[in-house]
């Protein structure tokens, strides 16, 4: 038994010895362990008891399939220009590409990753190579075969900084280097780009392997591959989707229609479980909260994408609906961009994080639906979460910080955020109110969506308030948004020990070990770090109950082709 | 008359060419804009300068200008960037819609105004005068958004009669025509209240000319001096307003579109606008001036035909 473990992963032993002693629970073991490559199934089986997941999705076993198969669910969220699924930059654009196309893994609601267009995977015993193996027979919906050159073009074109997609920042330290172009930039320094490190940095072995040999240890391979905008995508449409593009997925989508509607048609020859709806129907409400409403008041759609916290109290009367929920690691960062003057002194930052009391902001923004935030960024749901302490409201300590930064008597700036979802602007109200009790006076700029997603991690905006959908590791979300220089930078914060210490932490696979490492990462954050995290949110959406099937995800992805409609 | 409509005709033009000028410099003095909101948020400065060069748009802006004007004319809209296509392809099919609604709208509100109006200004201080007078104030003074959300709450929500959204999607059993009736019942109850007021006024002022005691005093009965004599006269006034108000069913259907996610013109301009979908504003801009400076010649030909002074001026 053992030396079989030892074959898919050296390290496998020692995790199934941690779990029977107890050091391990239960979920972190199946997480971990499929995460080294060992099936779903296996995993389940060696942690015994009886299995309350579908060792497959993770999706709980209660979970209620209607007989009744066919019909149309419509689900009522936004659709806005899809052609180019690499760069997206929020989930309900990626919501809409997922029902065709899909993903190399997939992370259950349980939080453990499992293969999904993989067999299996297999990492080195240094975490610095990965070999992805694909499940043979797979079809794409023109009948050709999905191989290893498929995946090979997607990856390549996921790190090509000319694509700009942020699938980049989670591969950055593994397979990129970075040079100087040769250029300059307006202030005159060198401009840099990243390429490959070496050319067989990504390498096709055969036909259904391909094998990442990094130079770096990482641990999130898996997870990575299901970031939104890593869909696996036909190398013949150039990286394009639209009505009838090719895809692995169950459906077809067969009108689109940007700010109207996106209708999928379940396709033959799929090569997953059997598909029981007929259509799936996108219909987008705009950002008014009452259309979506009242349009699943009257039945005209089955479920949202995504409920607002106003919408609470009214979803609750509808006798037809269930709201489903699930405890995420979603939140917003008031992230503060040290290039700037007035936050240049990372002494002014942590002061703003003293002055807020986020149990207070938790109740006043999102009806206490969630937890309390922590202004590093690592939740507590997250594997190697650790407790450093509370960071509570202390105003004295905040004006003394102020007062050493040459400010004792406060100052004035300007926040910029979105209009919508609505607990974000309520949440910057509330901040702004704890704000002005050191001397800061903030001038609230609501901006709507559209024009907020231009600006988010541009230096126009040196403070603002944006939105961060939940990962599985907190170490992904640190990579994405506080590594030097990834696109998704937002804070433009540049920290060498930070670097040091998350490229530490991503080549650890012993959650203990990573945990002592992201405890340093986390007073690293609460010190001298670039943001303020008001709450964790509960996701929740409502769901017409003769949907069944539907999972609450907690990064609000869907997937149709699990669903059925009871008649 | 031929003289007067060719005026107008002249001036129309004139109003459009400068108007056309305006919309421009409004939205294309900052020639870099459009480059960079194609390309997406990580677009790199160089190709933000590449797409600049490729689309013209650091040519001198008089040029650019004339380039555009003379694709207006020869129907060529330009392309949305928000929509990902002509924006022929979205903004007829937009107007048509709203233009569904605010027929339906204007065919409810215009003989509802007259027949109100009449009724309430022809007997100044009535009974009947007083409850059209009250009740329109009250509908007026409603707001859009507040008695959208009033109706649905009713009739979406307590009642479950009619569909909360008007996506003219035939989903959930629901008839396309039943998803017209609450934009409408907001559109007609915020604006009829006015309308009604405005031919409530002429009426009362006709009323109390000289040429109307007259008719009374000699004997004419209430309902031919009412029909006869003072109707044609109070809707001279009442008819300018009544036609302006082509314009709010046109282009200030925003709030109205956007509670009920009607696909619309005014939720399309919306869309846009918070997009800087510069080439679909623009054209949406130029079709609503056109829609105004029309409507105004109609008032003026209308006008002429009920005041036959005016012709012969």
């Amino acid at each position: 038994m053992e030396q079989d473990l030892k074959k898919v992963h050296p390290y496998l032993p020692t995790l199934l010895t941690d779990y029977r002693t107890g050091k391990l629970d239960r979920r972190e073991f199946l997480r971990t362990s499929t995460l080294l490559g060992l099936s779903a199934v296996s995993a389940y089986a060696l942690a015994g008891g009886t299995a309350e997941a579908d060792p497959a999705t993770g999706n709980p076993l209660d979970t209620q399939v209607a007989e009744a198969s066919g019909g149309t669910i419509r689900i009522s969220m936004r659709c806005p220009g899809v052609d180019n699924p690499a760069t997206f930059s929020w989930v309900y654009d990626s919501n809409i590409v997922r029902q065709t196309c899909d993903y190399l893994t997939r992370t259950g609601v349980d939080n453990v990753t499992r293969p999904w267009l993989l067999e299996k995977w297999e990492a080195s015993e240094d975490l610095k190579t990965w070999t992805l193996y694909l499940k043979k027979g797979i079809k794409w919906s023109n009948g050709d075969e999905l191989v290893a050159d498929h995946v090979v073009w997607n990856l390549k074109r996921w790190v090509d900084p000319a694509v700009g997609s942020s699938v980049l920042g989670l591969f950055k330290d593994m397979l990129l280097t970075e040079y100087e172009t040769g250029e300059k930039d307006d202030k005159g320094n060198p401009k840099t780009a990243t390429k490959l490190y070496a050319d067989n940095a990504i390498e096709k072995v055969d036909d259904y392997t391909i094998r990442l040999n990094g130079k770096t240890s990482t641990l999130a391979v898996p997870e990575n591959l299901f970031h939104y905008p890593a869909l696996v995508l036909h190398p013949s449409e150039n990286g394009k989707f639209g009505v009838n593009s090719i895809g692995t997925g169950a459906f077809t989508l067969t009108t689109y229609e940007i700010g109207k509607k996106a209708v999928f048609k379940r396709r033959d020859g799929y090569w997953g479980n059997p598909v029981k709806i007929d259509s799936v129907e996108f219909i987008d409400h705009g950002d008014n909260a009452s259309a979506a409403l009242n349009a699943l008041a009257s039945k005209q759609v089955h479920g949202f994408y995504e409920a607002q916290t106003t919408q609470y109290a009214a979803l609750k009367k509808m006798k037809h609906v269930e709201i489903h929920s699930v405890s995420t690691g979603q939140t917003a960062a008031a992230r503060m961009q040290p290039i700037h003057d007035t936050w240049k002194d990372p002494r002014i930052a942590k002061a703003m994080r003293l002055a807020l009391d986020t149990n207070k902001l938790l109740k006043v923004a999102y009806l206490g639906l969630g937890a309390p935030g922590e202004h590093h960024h690592v939740c507590p749901v997250h594997p190697e979460y650790a407790d450093v302490g509370f960071m509570k409201q202390d105003i004295a300590a905040a004006k003394k910080l102020l007062a050493e930064a040459g400010k004792p008597d406060g100052f004035e700036t300007e926040i910029f955020c979105k209009s919508d979802p609505d607990w974000e602007p309520l949440c910057v109200q509330a901040m702004v109110q704890m704000w002005k009790e050191i001397g800061v006076k903030v001038k609230i700029n609501v901006l709507p969506s559209a024009q907020y997603w231009d600006i988010w991690n541009q230096p126009v905006a040196p403070f603002a308030f944006t939105t961060w959908t939940h990962r599985p590791l907190g170490t992904m979300v640190l990579g994405l948004a506080y590594r030097s220089n990834v696109p998704w930078n937002e804070a433009h914060w540049s920290n060498k020990k930070f670097d040091e210490l998350l490229n530490k932490a991503e080549g650890l696979l012993d959650v203990d070990k990573r945990r002592v490492v992201m405890a340093d990462i986390e007073k690293l954050m609460l010190d001298v770090g670039p943001i303020c995290i008001p709450l964790w949110r509960a996701f929740f959406t409502p769901m017409d109950k003769k949907v069944k099937g539907f999972k609450a995800h907690p990064t609000a992805y869907m997937f149709a082709e699990e669903w059925s409609l009871e008649a | 008359m031929g003289a007067f409509a060719a005026r107008r005709l002249a001036a129309l033009i004139i109003t459009m060419m400068v108007v056309s000028m305006l919309i421009f410099a409004a939205f294309e003095w900052t020639p870099g804009q459009v480059a960079s909101k194609m390309l997406g948020p990580f677009a790199t400065p160089e190709q933000v300068e590449l797409l600049t060069e490729q689309m013209g748009l650091n040519r001198p802006a008089p040029v650019r200008y004339i380039e555009w004007v003379g694709n207006v004319l020869k129907g060529d809209l330009g392309y949305s960037t928000y929509f990902k296509t002509d924006v022929n392809n979205i903004i007829w099919d937009r107007l048509g819609n709203t233009l569904l609604l605010a027929s339906i709208a204007f065919a409810i509100i215009v003989p509802c105004s007259i027949i109100f109006g009449v009724a309430a200004g022809m007997r100044e201080g009535s009974k009947l005068d007083r409850t059209i007078s009250v009740l329109s104030i009250v509908t007026t003074s409603v707001p859009e958004f507040a008695s959208g959300v009033f109706l649905a709450t009713i009739f979406v929500i307590i009642l479950e009669w009619l569909p909360g959204a008007s996506t003219l999607e035939s989903g959930g059993d629901w008839s396309i025509a039943s998803q017209l009736v609450l934009p409408v019942a907001v559109m007609v109850l915020f604006d009829l209240g006015y309308v009604v007021r405005m031919v409530r006024a002429a009426m009362v002022d006709v009323m109390m000319k000289p040429y109307i005691r007259t008719a009374v005093l000699k004997g004419l009965g209430f309902r031919k001096v009412v029909l006869g004599h003072a109707l044609r006269n109070a809707m001279v006034v009442s008819l300018t307003v009544i036609l302006l108000q082509i314009n709010y069913l046109v282009a200030g259907v925003v709030v109205v579109e956007t509670i009920f996610a009607y696909p619309g013109f005014g939720h399309m301009i919306l869309e846009s606008a918070l997009s800087k979908d510069t080439a679909t504003v623009e054209a949406a801009t130029l079709i609503i001036v056109l829609i105004v400076v029309i409507t105004q010649i109609a008032g003026d030909l209308g006008y002429m035909w009920l005041n036959p002074r005016i012709r012969f001026k």
